[in-house]
């Protein structure tokens, strides 16, 4: 009876190591005695700073979020509309715009696991875990860059949209631009 | 034919189960229970949807509630009417106008959270430099 004990408790002790041991491999960083030191002494004040830049990035996502869907609902899909029921070929436009609506649900996804990382990084014992808590801040700015990285891709697809019209309008309406108006 | 007929003693229950079997006692906590449940659904769908994200009456982003636009202010495009130069001109003034406020920005950036920024780098590297 024992001995089934001891087998089940060995076994069951393997595979928690089995399970955590990749993870516990992956958080930690060599880092060097002075570095850890540092981190401890300046940590609390670095949580406060990233307590700071997370709420201050709360309104800066809402703002563009809400941005960025009007240009898509208010002003591309209702263009693209406007051209097909005229029965134009908008096809290129379309492409960009659908594009955009993807470039746009990434930055809602990209934002949250940069939140989550932020609110990690951020309640986290410090001082207990220095070497943790830089990997999560290392894990938090990886999550920022990503959230930036879109950004820029939504810019550019908005340049994209924007130079597709004037061709497009080049293309249509070049040749009939005074007679359009009468 | 023969029907029960022995006499109920005045102040005893004819049940004689347990306080916990009883109805009323199943009923409170069942609600609790379900109500429970029902906050925890709300809770995970409030986190899970990004609504949390949209929300600044959290605790610590009240004083940034200022740096939101309040207004809906977005000028929408008629998606009915003629396509003539004029009405891709409009659109696109229009398109300018409101792409503005995203256009140009260093949010986002990574810079703020750089090790030497939040004072957690490495001082041999530093010194290093």
């Amino acid at each position: 009876m024992k001995s089934r004990l001891k087998r089940v408790i060995s076994l069951a002790l393997m595979a928690t190591l089995f399970v955590t041991a990749p993870a516990f491999a992956q958080a930690t960083t060599t880092m060097t005695d002075g570095h850890i030191a540092k981190i401890r002494t300046n940590c609390q004040a670095a949580i406060l700073t990233l307590g700071q830049i997370h709420a201050n990035d709360a309104p800066a996502y809402i703002n563009r979020n809400q941005t960025y869907f009007s240009i898509s609902d208010k002003l591309m899909a209702r263009l693209n509309s406007r051209l097909t029921l005229n029965r134009y070929d908008a096809t290129q436009l379309v492409k960009t715009a659908s594009e955009y609506n993807s470039e746009l649900a990434k930055f809602r996804t990209a934002y949250k696991t940069y939140d989550d990382s932020m609110s990690t990084a951020a309640n986290m014992d410090c001082i207990k875990e220095p070497v943790s808590f830089y990997d999560r801040v290392s894990d938090a700015r990886d999550a920022r860059q990503a959230v930036r990285d879109i950004v820029d891709q939504l810019t550019s697809l908005i340049n994209q949209y924007q130079q597709q019209v004037q061709a497009f309008q080049a293309q249509h309406f070049s040749s009939q631009a005074g007679s359009d108006n009468s | 034919m023969n029907e029960s007929t022995e006499p109920i003693e005045e102040g005893v229950l004819p049940s004689s189960r347990p306080w916990y079997r009883r109805e009323l006692f199943v009923f409170i906590v069942g609600s609790i229970l379900v109500a429970f449940a029902l906050v925890c659904i709300s809770l995970a769908l409030y986190t899970s949807s990004g609504a949390s994200l949209l929300d600044l009456s959290r605790p610590g982003y009240q004083s940034v509630q200022s740096k939101l636009n309040q207004s809906d202010s977005f000028q929408a495009f008629s998606s009915d009417g003629p396509v003539n130069s004029d009405t891709l001109t409009q659109f696109s003034q229009l398109f300018q106008k409101q792409v503005k406020p995203v256009s140009n920005s260093s949010d986002f950036d990574s810079t703020p959270l750089a090790d030497q920024a939040l004072g957690i780098d490495d001082p041999t590297v530093t010194v290093a430099q």
